[in-house]
């Protein structure tokens, strides 16, 4: 039994769209049925048929296509108004680009060799410490101090109040005959 | 530093000759597919727009022309998928022919509705890849790079379109 090619590469066929092997194929196989031959000769006709399409209607083809400008025109002169304007694009050349990285470089560098070292955080261990000195009372903690001078105090007695962190010196000035009485608390 | 822009008035000109040299090829083009003068008339002007919104392309003249075709089919295709089956209407126009007898004028006018009647089978890709084949005479590769596809899918479409066709004439004459 033969077997026929099939519709779609008869169609080809006559349109000469086949590849080498399968064309000569069924050229082969149309040269003896009778049927393939006539289904080959009316894809031929098809295709002069087609051709009809080609044929324009008779326009008016000037008139066209001053209309086809002008909307192209008026087209393309709202597209423009849509469009927002972008900005003017600054394209570097590799020489600049160089030295602007350079630049960044250099600011990073000088910003980081700057910068003030961190500080080692000290623990303050040190109580704080209240003691009496010929001048006055002095208020001691780690190495910072601070002293209440007072120039005509006596080398007299220290009171020491009831919280331990709090003491009291008096004295009196020997010209005006003032008291005078120094309370100093730490907190 | 940056690239030089041509000054306007040149970019215009340019615009004016490239539409001159191509706008009777593409609107033809495009009447072969959708088969309507109004629709292929805006499409037409579409396809224009769009490419000339695009002005870095139309440098190389041969390019932009191929270019251009391609966009040009697209947007046909495009335009039957989106209207489903084509719309056929009389052309306002005057369409006599001085050669043309009314007789013939009307045979004519009748045996292009049939072959229409018979396109509204295909669907867009078909009927694309047929006119562009057989009526633009454009080779398979041509059409595959039109459509945006391989060879083998252009031979498939075609094959298809000319099986629909043939079965719809067959069936129209008996």
């Amino acid at each position: 039994m033969i077997k026929h090619p099939s519709e779609a590469d008869l169609a080809l066929f006559a349109g000469g769209e086949l590849s080498r092997w399968r064309r000569w194929r069924v050229e082969r196989h149309a040269a003896e049925c009778e049927d393939c031959r006539r289904d080959i000769s009316d894809f031929e006709a098809l295709r002069m048929e087609s051709a009809a399409l080609a044929v324009l209607p008779e326009v008016s083809w000037d008139r066209l296509a001053a209309e086809m400008k002008a909307n192209i025109r008026v087209g393309l002169e709202a597209g423009e108004c849509v469009d927002a304007p972008s900005a003017p694009r600054v394209v570097f050349s590799p020489r600049a680009l160089a030295a602007c990285v350079s630049l960044a470089a250099l600011l990073v560098a000088s910003v980081f060799l700057e910068r003030p070292a961190p500080r080692v955080a000290q623990v303050e261990t040190a109580e704080p410490v209240l003691e009496t000195s010929g001048s006055g009372i002095q208020f001691r903690e780690g190495d910072q101090g601070m002293v209440l001078l007072n120039r005509h105090a006596p080398e007299g007695p220290v009171n020491d109040l009831a919280t331990g962190r709090a003491m009291q010196q008096s004295y009196v000035d020997s010209e005006t005959g003032l008291v005078t009485i120094n309370n100093v608390y730490v907190e | 530093m940056s690239e030089l822009v041509p000054p306007p008035l040149e970019a215009a000109e340019r615009q004016n000759r490239f539409v001159s040299e191509n706008l009777r090829r593409i609107f033809i083009q495009i009447y072969r597919v959708v088969g309507n003068i109004a629709d292929a008339q805006d499409l037409t002007q579409e396809v224009f727009i769009k490419a000339l919104q695009r002005q870095d392309q139309l440098k190389d003249e041969q390019k932009a022309a191929h270019w251009l075709s391609k966009i040009a089919t697209n947007t046909a295709i495009d335009f039957l998928r989106r209207h489903g089956r084509v719309a056929y209407c009389e052309v306002d126009f005057d369409t006599r022919s001085h050669e043309e007898s009314p007789e013939d004028m009307v045979l004519r006018s009748e045996h292009r509705d049939y072959l229409e009647d018979g396109l509204r089978l295909l669907t867009a890709r078909e009927r694309a890849a047929l006119v562009l084949r057989d009526v633009e005479g454009c080779s398979a590769e041509e059409v595959a790079q039109q459509m945006d596809c391989s060879k083998a899918t252009v031979r498939s479409h075609i094959a298809n379109a000319r099986v629909k066709l043939r079965r719809y004439m067959a069936g129209r004459r008996r």
